[in-house]
């Protein structure tokens, strides 16, 4: 429980209906998309305005108090998970879209934004915002910030900080600061760079400037068959060796298309690895390639290839590939989500691998993937009520995370570190590594008062001396110096 | 070098015991050591940083003017470290030492069709270090984006002799903070780039170029804006402006059907003004304007849309002064002017005033020093600027790492 002057502090911050204490409607926030870690927050604060949030980081600055903000609480890797006793910052009620800007191509939204409602508010125009989460129907902006969203558009359009042009930021500290701008290089460094992706550990963003890209001309997309899912892997390499950059490339295993099927029947062929490959463009281009597409397939062993035929039928297939996690749930009691990435050709070693692990612990993968940028979704499914099984699970997940670093990829391709990787982050980069980001983490954030205790695998303080020095072994051993 | 404890024979005998001998030697007041690699490379910055030295980082040599001038002690050279440590040519990723000049990493992954897909200056000599430090991008960057966006990796040194890696070789990644952001673009005040691994394109096999004439750039706002409207995906756009006139290029890529489509766009676009297929050669414009005599470069940053205004207002200007101001600009709103016979200073201050209030800026690139003297060189007026100042503290308290160089004096 929060001291009365902090919480009377909080309510003249954000006035009587922005100020959540009450025990039960705390429990709302409990938790993101990462159900099993649960804490309750000290307060939730519902501000309107940038001034509010800088008013309620102003207070916790003072009173050294932990705060954490979130969005849509979708987040799959605990990012959005209270602080012991902390505030936490819903942006929510910021969902304004407060300029659109044609002739430059921008939008300025605050953070409370629904993803998809940027691209549905500029369709009319021909124009969309291209970063596409699964989640985008719910997820926030400042959400996607925050992680670096990708989705499976990003292989051709790039990731959510590709379109990110600038941002309105409340420091740690309560200042307020403008990082990047609409016009390109603005002086200085990138810090805009440097904010998105750093998981709500380095501030608040408030305003937000996006990219906004026009319409491709046609799209086309292709499903095909193929008896597992390294012979789909390899048609996706034989399509990128062709020099072709598709704007999505995808691939489901048995067991995932088995769950979109029971969930939104999406007419999938029943096969061992389906690839779903969307090219878009100028329409002569799309047309020629499109046709070397079936080729590559066909060379793979393709038995079913199948053109969508109309904007229904392609909806169709996207919403069966983007609902494939939900949709696990109707094969499994419970699942694990994991998100590694590999080099592509590392493809085929992998899954094979992951099968292996998986039948070693007698439990079942289903396997999705952006296979155009390596990105894997393996899903552990298992049952809580068989006792020891989580656990098992939990294990094998982890497992699967080193052996993607193992393979020169990384423990996280969109999804983020948050609480659930901090210790996959340690297996993935090596201590001075750790030290230079706590660097930029010190500079933002002196107190950790921003999502403490998250992203890094141990807490550390600013105070630490930064940046220790390795001596080389041979220099330990006497053997030989420096100088 | 000369610091109270150490002279310059001192200074060099501890380098070469690095470096080794034939890899330092004395020029003039500093000396110029050459490391073999990143380890090397620690120990010199620790020296350096034991003893309060200065350090500038240097790659090809081809940037160095950019910034504020430094007074180092140690002149870092990378040309030690040029090579393509790794072609994974399936996957699309590569890594390279800093040294390795531009165009001779280009050459290497050629042989595989596959390229980084940034057009920099001077690429024979500048290097993949120098490049990345300074943040050099041309004309291809509308369609394959900022150079940041291209870089997936590094390996950098601290000034304290930490050698730490960022982000990894698989194009997405969201692990850990992104400090090759950081570093791009941070003019070596931070830490040594050593290694850096890009993330690949298709080489542009055949392409096609077309010109378009005009007297004035105003006459380009409306094709230009419907170019860019449209669904075409041109590999790079750009407007030169010089005395006898203005020129649009337009540039595309792909297959010869494509190809032939654009055309016909192209000129359904510009029917009015005309558009006439020419030469690749014209895409060396922007590093033509570094020839000119006696010019300050200058490198502004606008609003896309205003770039056929501002190279207008730009012309009309010089006619009304009589200096003389060529530029090109790319659409995505980068302009680099060379102006010539007209003090800078003021004309500083007016195109500043003029791009701000859109989130627009001016900087410095090339000046005599008797021009380049009591110029705001960034013009940086940021509210971040604290907040890059506490940056630069914590990965560099001793300011050893090209001191001085960068915006607010960082
Ligand atoms: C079914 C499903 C499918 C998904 N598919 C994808 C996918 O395809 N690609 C993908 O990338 N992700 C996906 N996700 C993950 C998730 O949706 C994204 O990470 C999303 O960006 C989170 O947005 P949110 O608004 O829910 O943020 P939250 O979960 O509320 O927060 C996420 C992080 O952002 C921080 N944060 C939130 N707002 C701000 C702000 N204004 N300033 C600073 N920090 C802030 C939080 O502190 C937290 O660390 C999926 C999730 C689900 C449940």
């Amino acid at each position: 429980m929060l001291h009365p002057t902090i919480i009377a502090e909080l309510r003249e911050a954000v006035g009587v209906d922005g100020l959540i204490t009450g025990a039960s409607q705390l429990q709302t926030y409990e938790c993101d998309g990462l159900t099993n870690f649960r804490v309750l927050p000290g307060a939730v604060v519902l501000p309107r305005t940038t001034e509010q949030v800088q008013a309620v980081v102003r207070i916790c600055a003072r009173h050294k108090l932990p705060f954490v903000s979130r969005g849509a609480g979708t987040g799959l890797s605990g990012g959005a998970l209270p602080a012991e006793g902390g505030v936490v910052i819903s942006l929510a009620r910021m969902n304004r879209i407060l300029e659109v800007d044609y002739a430059n191509h921008y939008v300025i939204v605050e953070p409370g934004v629904i993803n998809a409602h940027v691209s549905q508010h500029v369709a009319a125009q021909g124009y969309f915002y291209a970063p596409d989460p699964s989640s985008q129907s719910v997820c926030t902006i400042g959400g996607n910030v925050a992680e670096n969203s990708g989705g499976a558009h990003c292989l051709k359009y790039g990731f959510t900080v590709t379109h990110t042009l600038a941002l309105e930021v409340v420091l740690p500290s309560g200042e307020l600061v403008h990082l990047g701008s609409a016009a390109p290089d603005s002086p200085g460094y990138d810090l805009a760079g440097v904010f998105v992706g750093s998981e709500g550990t380095l501030g608040v963003a408030t305003k937000i400037t996006l990219r906004i890209v026009k319409r491709p001309e046609v799209v086309q997309t292709l499903l095909a068959a193929f008896d597992t899912p390294q012979a789909a892997g390899q048609t996706v390499s034989d399509i990128i060796a062709a020099g072709m950059l598709p704007s999505a490339l995808e691939i489901m295993d048995t067991l995932a298309i088995e769950a979109a099927e029971a969930a939104v029947h999406a007419h999938y062929p029943k096969c061992g690895g389906l690839l779903l490959v969307e090219l878009d463009g100028q329409a002569s281009e799309v047309e020629a390639l499109m046709r070397d597409v079936r080729a590559l397939a066909e060379q793979n062993g393709a038995w079913e290839i199948r053109l969508a035929q109309s904007e229904q039928e392609r909806a169709l297939i996207w919403k069966g590939r983007k609902a494939a996690f939900a949709a696990v749930g109707r094969i499994s009691p419970n699942y694990i989500v994991q998100d590694g990435v590999i080099p592509r050709t590392a493809l085929p070693q992998v899954l094979a691998e992951i099968e292996r692990m998986a039948a070693v612990v007698e439990l079942r993968v289903a396997n999705v993937f952006h296979a155009g940028d390596g990105n894997l979704h393996p899903l552990v499914l298992y049952n809580r009520t068989i006792e020891g099984q989580e656990e098992i699970a939990l294990d094998l997940s982890y497992r699967i995370l080193h052996l993607c670093v193992d393979s020169g990829g990384s423990i996280t391709g969109e999804h983020g570190v948050g609480k659930e990787k901090q210790q996959a982050l340690g297996y993935m980069f090596a201590e001075p590594d750790l030290a230079t980001m706590q660097l930029v983490r010190c500079a933002f954030d002196p107190e950790s008062l921003a999502n403490p205790d998250k992203v890094f695998p141990r807490p550390r303080l600013c105070a630490d001396r930064p940046g220790p020095y390795t001596p080389h072994p041979l220099e330990t051993a006497g053997v030989a110096e420096i100088f | 070098m000369s610091t109270a404890e150490l002279t310059l024979d001192e200074g060099l005998a501890r380098l070469a015991a690095i470096a080794g001998q034939a890899h330092a030697r004395i020029r003039g007041e500093t000396v110029e050591v050459a490391p073999a690699d990143a380890r090397e490379t620690a120990a010199i910055l620790r020296f350096a940083q034991e003893n309060g030295l200065a350090v500038t980082p240097a790659g090809g040599g081809t940037k160095t003017c950019w910034g504020n001038p430094v007074e180092a002690q140690i002149r870092l050279s990378l040309e030690r470290m040029s090579a393509v440590r790794e072609h994974s040519w399936q996957d699309m990723t590569c890594t390279v030492e800093a040294g390795c000049p531009w165009a001779a990493m280009q050459t290497q992954l050629a042989r595989h069709g596959q390229t980084v897909a940034l057009d920099p200056l001077w690429p024979e000599r500048a290097t993949v270090g120098g490049v990345v430090a300074a943040n050099d991008s041309g004309a291809l960057r509308l369609k394959y984006g900022a150079l940041r966006d291209l870089i997936i990796g590094m390996t950098i040194v601290l000034a304290d002799g930490t050698v730490a890696k960022t982000g990894g070789k698989v194009v997405k990644n969201v692990a850990g903070y992104d400090l090759h952001k950081l570093m791009t673009g941070s003019f070596g005040t931070l830490g040594v780039i050593t290694e850096v691994n890009f993330r690949l394109h298709p080489a542009e096999e055949r392409t096609q170029t077309w010109t378009a004439n005009a007297g004035d750039a105003a006459e380009f706002a409306e094709p230009l804006r419907a170019l860019l409207d449209s669904q075409m995906v041109p590999s790079a756009v750009q407007l030169r402006v010089g005395k006898d006139g203005c020129a649009l290029d337009v540039r595309v890529a792909g297959r010869g059907e494509a190809i032939e489509d654009c055309a016909r766009r192209l000129s359904k676009i510009f029917s009015e003004i005309g558009m006439v297929p020419s030469s690749e050669a014209v895409w060396g414009a922007r590093q033509e304007l570094y020839d000119a005599a006696n010019a300050t470069i200058l490198k502004a940053s606008m609003l896309p849309a205003e770039v056929c205004p501002v190279s207008a207002e730009l012309r009309h200007w010089a006619t009304t002064e009589g200096a003389g101001v060529q530029c090109v600009a790319y659409p995505f709103g980068l302009m680099t002017l060379a102006l010539q016979a007209a003090p800078p200073a003021a004309f500083l201050v007016q195109l500043r005033a003029r791009l701000r209030p859109t989130g627009g800026s001016v900087v410095v690139l090339a000046a005599s020093d008797e021009m380049r003297a009591g110029l705001d060189v960034w013009g940086c007026d940021a509210d971040a600027l604290g907040l890059m100042r506490e940056i630069k503290r914590r990965f560099d308290p001793n300011r050893i790492l090209n001191p001085g160089r960068f915006v607010g004096n960082i």
